[in-house]
């Protein structure tokens, strides 16, 4: 997607980098990554009409994602009906265990020990840190990207969920696992292990 | 699984499983004396947390 024309106000450029996670977070709630881009789009031009409206009270981040959450919204209800029509295509059998393992030897100890990650703080204090968890969720299935998202980043509950993504509960256990041990091993190659060279 | 001696592969599985659910009496005491062992595994329970802390943290930043 086009970004937003640089213009006078200073705050375009930041509004612009919080772009990769609004279109996530719209991604979790319409499952089209493409619709995503278009309802971030129209969210952020909106924003910038808007931005003298931003108070700085809570990050610029929530204010956005406010503004997002009601264009995603109103998108839902002008497409109820044509997503109800939709058929949503399977993503393969998730309780197929065999993706265990390549992590995990035949006598069930794990092929590549997890490493001790020292102080996440200092992580989180940078800006590539972010960019590199970002990536490795982006390495996920879609439908792990959007059950993780709104398990881990939105805090739902995990029976709200599975409910919505028309799964069963050990169904979404098992995404969720793999998610997490997907995203343990993509961070300790490149951020937090020894031979990760993240520079920080 | 009270009698069970846990192994890696469902260790990780029921340290994944205590952020959708509270654990029974009997999968906290089966993990707990696997934990007790097994340094991979509590490594594998701190980075869980890390992934927690980071995803909260990605929602307000």
């Amino acid at each position: 997607m086009t970004p937003l024309a640089p213009a006078a106000d200073p705050r375009f450029a930041e509004i612009e980098s919080h772009r990769p996670y609004l279109v996530r977070y719209a991604t979790a709630q319409l499952r089209d990554a493409a619709l995503a881009e278009e309802v971030v789009q129209e969210a952020l031009v909106a924003a910038l009409e808007g931005i003298a409206g931003f108070g700085g009270r809570s990050s610029l981040r929530t204010w956005l994602t406010s503004i997002l959450r009601f264009k995603v919204v109103d998108f839902q209800r002008r497409t109820i009906a044509e997503r109800a029509r939709q058929v949503q295509a399977p993503e393969g059998d998730e309780s197929d265990e065999g993706w265990l393992d390549e992590l995990f030897d035949e006598t069930g100890h794990w092929r590549e020990p997890p490493a001790a990650w020292g102080d996440p703080e200092a992580a989180f204090e940078q800006g590539r840190f972010w960019e590199t968890f970002e990536g490795c969720l982006g390495g996920l299935s879609p439908l792990a990207q959007r059950v993780f998202f709104k398990r881990e980043v939105l805090g739902e509950e995990t029976d709200a969920i599975c409910k919505d993504e028309d799964i069963t509960s050990s169904n979404c256990w098992v995404i969720l696992h793999r998610a997490r041990l997907a995203l343990r091993g993509c961070l300790e190659k490149r951020w937090f292990g020894k031979d990760a060279s993240h520079g920080g | 699984m009270a009698d069970e001696e846990l192994d890696c592969r469902a260790a990780s599985r029921l340290l994944s499983l205590t952020h959708e659910r509270p654990l029974t009496a009997a999968e906290r005491e089966a993990l707990r004396r696997h934990l007790d062992l097994c340094f991979m595994c509590r490594n594998f329970e701190a980075q869980l947390e890390v992934l927690h802390a980071a995803a909260r943290r990605m929602a307000s930043r």
